[in-house]
């Protein structure tokens, strides 16, 4: 792998890449350090006024963690930042947007029971005069030019609930520019748009531009940023790899920025799959509003990635076949057997199906329970002592010891705190828990989201070897194409709540990443 | 997950802290009071901690589990009523007056745990109407009236085996099952994890929803049984058993270190949680404090017992972020 260009260390560097110009929002050297994460290291970033600028980096590059810095959610841990010249001190999200710098976030972040003009007007209720009474009229009107400006014909008093996900994400930046930001930072807006709606959004934005102001724009959609933005930052696990104009770059540059090499990682040394009989089966599973006829099986010592975007049907999909959600329609086979899977103790019991969640710290992990717990968890009742009714102790202790060194988790000890670890040992003791339960078909939803790059290339190697030597079944979801593209046997694309297309024989290393992940992106227009 | 599961031997510092508080407050009343130190009233205090103890675990079963009970006392006074019923009015034997009393117990809390689950309401929304439903009916039942039960059935109650109540043995073996089963068992530790994170534990592959239920099982169980011993020490099946209960339950659970989010107990810590709690009540009657402030000298004391927690977790300097999400 080539060393990667110059980083934002070097400050004086990046003020000749973007210019002499005027500065609207400048970011000096701005490190931040999560727990087993340097999610920003050292970035120097500055956005001019009147321009379009894009933000791009895999998942877990700093993006987000920029954003909520430049909005002061979170406090850098080193940097200064400055706006309009003058330096930056926010203690809450409150003073950012005093100072006039607003985001649209990629999650919808609405009132459901309020109405459309109250979530628009909500930082900035019109009251009639010092009464603190609000004036519903000048509110509701207020709302309704910005409803105008991005073209969402609503009446203002509609209540919010009853809306579609692409007309929340309108209110969301009808919200945004009724606020007159000077900075406007929009995370992956276009996620549940439709075109027409990017369209017109796109159009709103160019505008904002002729008016000076900034706009920051994240995306992982190629063309937007070309179509869209006049410079184009990358950042790469907490660096900035650099800014350029985007008229000067071609998509395939502005992926080896991303991505740091040509060619992605080359596949762990090892066997060639040999492929053992079919683990499990979906026939045309149904879930109400989340996934239609979807199809596909899973042999042993295979991995089966699942790609796509959020909210595509990968998760619901899965959390269907563990029992979490139910089973509108279709059925499943495991190990040839038709299946009834009601719940995780189901899968868990009776198939030995293991999920590792992609939310680890939500649904994933005991955070305040020692190693130990986590690793055994799912086996309690298998090493009960048969007089006391109690979980044996030793038994349990060196189950625990045996995950830690198999899986090589940095830990003091399985008696250690989960919480204490970082991102990717916790991310293997997720695993971890299936192994300990013998699970044969895994089914593992972005393991590596919000993990540093060496803790990745172990939990990749980990998954190659559970597939390539423990005969594992494994279902790959994951929304990060190297990843996808370097583990899986084969791929299945999914798009609107269906498997569109299916990209197979990625093992057998006659065709380039490029032309593999070019085959894959022809199934998701 | 508790404090147990952090530090195997010995005794977690949380637990430590309580002890050394109940042994100043003795100490400090041995001093206070000429009287303090006799046998009676070591009887009494013993024996009423054992009353706080059965209280409190009633609460802390829930607890547990991510839950509460409002309806620990309105169990109990209802299971006196199904006693006295049994006994005084249906003429029952005692042991299967005392069966039918623990069995209403464990059919309460079955179905709190029930509505709670199936139907996904909040556990404060179902137990609260259910003591409601509990209270009228134990009134309509009993007019207000106590029953009366056979002498023999004071024995439990009243007696002692070298001047250490029945009841108070009773409870500290019932308190030994209670932290074995927590520490050691499947069952213990998967509602531990139940209450620690739902969401992990269920997709552990545990059944959440059934160990809720049985939480509240336990819970009703123990709030009858409490309601047997207390008719057993009064002598009389009194309708007005329990109404104290709600406020003792949560005081002395918390003050004994069990988390209100859930996933934390400690057996030992909610037997000096009882002495603490006795030991307050009891000195505030030797100091002679009006009696009729006692209410606002629990609120305190409950207030005091979370903030202590509270400043433990801050200066440990672990989970601090979590007041802000």
């Amino acid at each position: 792998m080539a060393s990667p260009p110059n980083s934002g260390r070097n400050t004086s560097g990046l003020r000749n890449e973007a210019g002499a110009g005027p500065t609207m929002l400048e970011l000096k050297a701005v490190s931040k350090r999560f727990p087993g994460v340097q999610a920003l290291d050292g970035v120097s970033l500055s956005f001019a006024p009147g321009e379009i600028h894009a933000l791009v980096g895999e998942n877990g590059a700093g993006k987000s963690t920029l954003i909520k810095i430049v909005t002061g959610l979170t406090s850098p841990d080193e940097g200064e930042i400055f706006f309009e010249g003058r330096r930056l001190c926010f203690q809450s999200y409150r003073d950012s947007l005093a100072q006039g710098i607003d985001v649209v976030s990629q999650e919808i972040q609405v009132i459901p029971e309020s109405t459309v003009a109250e979530n628009i007007m909500l930082d900035k209720l019109i009251t009639r005069g010092k009464t603190g009474l609000i004036d519903w009229p000048a509110v509701n009107r207020a709302a309704a030019k910005a409803l105008d400006i991005v073209g969402l014909p609503l009446p203002p008093e509609t209540v919010i609930k009853s809306l579609s996900a692409a007309q929340k994400q309108l209110v969301q930046i009808a919200k945004a520019l009724a606020a007159e930001a000077k900075v406007l930072l929009l995370d992956e807006p276009t996620s549940s748009l439709t075109e027409h709606e990017a369209r017109t959004l796109f159009g709103i934005l160019r505008s904002l531009r002729e008016k000076g102001q900034t706009v920051i724009f994240v995306s992982h959609k190629f063309e937007e940023v070309f179509a869209l933005c006049d410079r184009v930052s990358v950042l790469r696990d907490g660096r900035l790899v650099g800014t350029r104009r985007t008229e000067e770059l071609t998509p395939a540059d502005l992926v080896k920025m991303m991505i740091g090499r040509d060619i992605v990682q080359t596949r762990p040394a090892g066997p060639a799959a040999s492929l053992g009989p079919e683990m499990l089966r979906a026939e045309h599973v149904v879930r109400a509003g989340k996934v239609e006829d979807a199809n596909f099986s899973v042999r042993a010592g295979e991995v089966l990635g699942f790609y796509g975007l959020v909210g595509a049907g990968r998760t619901e999909l899965a959390r269907v076949l563990i029992g979490e959600d139910e089973l509108d329609g279709g059925a499943v086979y495991v190990r040839g057997q038709k299946a009834r899977i009601r719940s995780l103790a189901d899968s868990l019991e009776r198939h030995r199906i293991g999920y590792v969640t992609e939310n680890r710290k939500e649904e994933g992990l005991f955070l305040q329970s020692p190693v130990r717990t986590n690793i055994t968890v799912t086996v309690w009742n298998r090493i009960v002592r048969r007089l006391t009714r109690a979980v044996s102790r030793s038994r349990e202790s060196a189950i625990a010891r045996r995950m830690v060194d198999d899986l090589d988790i940095r830990a003091t000890g399985p008696d250690q705190k989960t919480e204490e670890l970082s991102g990717g040992n916790q991310q293997k003791v997720c695993l971890a828990k299936w192994l300990a339960a013998d699970c044969d078909i895994l089914i593992i939803d972005e393991p590596t989201v919000g993990v540093d790059v060496g803790a990745k290339e172990q939990i990749h190697r980990l998954i190659w070897d559970l597939a390539r030597r423990k005969d594992k079944a494994i279902i790959l979801i994951s929304s990060d194409m190297p990843e996808v593209i370097l583990l899986s046997t084969r791929v299945l694309v999914f798009r609107d709540r269906r498997i569109v297309g299916e990209v197979g024989g990625l093992d057998d290393g006659t065709r380039t990443y490029a032309e593999v992940s070019a085959e894959i992106g022809r199934y998701l227009h | 997950m508790t404090t147990h599961d952090r530090k195997r031997s010995g005794v977690s510092g949380r637990t430590l802290g309580l002890a050394i508080s109940a042994a100043i407050l003795f100490a400090a009343l041995s001093l206070l009071s000429q009287s303090f130190l006799s046998g009676y009233t070591m009887f009494v205090i013993s024996r009423q901690m054992a009353f706080y103890v059965l209280v409190a675990l009633s609460q802390a079963f829930c607890l547990v589990v991510g839950q509460m009970s409002l309806a620990v006392g309105a169990i109990g006074s209802l299971a006196t009523i199904v006693l006295g019923l049994g006994i005084d009015t249906w003429g029952l034997p005692a042991p299967l007056a005392v069966l039918l009393a623990l069995g209403f117990g464990v059919l309460a809390g079955a179905a709190n745990g029930w509505l709670i689950t199936r139907l996904k309401i909040d556990s404060f929304i179902v137990t609260l109407s259910m003591m409601f439903i509990f209270m009228g009916l134990r009134s309509g039942i009993s007019g207000g009236q106590p029953y009366k039960i056979p002498a023999s059935f004071s024995f439990v109650g009243q007696k002692s085996l070298f001047g250490v109540p029945y009841v108070f043995l009773l409870v500290v073996l019932l308190l030994g099952l209670v932290g074995f089963m927590y520490r050691n068992t499947v069952f213990g530790r998967r509602m531990l994890a139940t209450g620690g994170n739902a969401a992990a534990a269920r997709l552990s592959g545990i059944a959440t929803d059934r160990m809720v239920v049985w939480a509240h099982v336990l819970s009703g169980a123990f709030a009858a049984l409490a309601a047997v011993l207390w008719a057993s020490k009064l002598g009389s099946a009194a309708p007005e058993t329990g109404d104290d209960w709600l406020i003792v339950s949560f005081a002395v659970a918390i003050i004994g270190g069990t988390g209100l989010n859930g996933g934390v107990i400690s057996a030992l810590g909610i037997l000096m949680g009882s002495a603490i709690f006795m030991l307050i009540k009891h000195g505030l009657v030797e100091v002679k404090a009006n009696p009729y402030y006692a209410n606002s000298f629990l609120g305190l004391l409950i207030l005091l017992a979370i903030v202590v927690d509270r400043v433990r977790e801050v200066y440990s300097g672990k989970p601090k972020g979590k007041a802000s999400p």
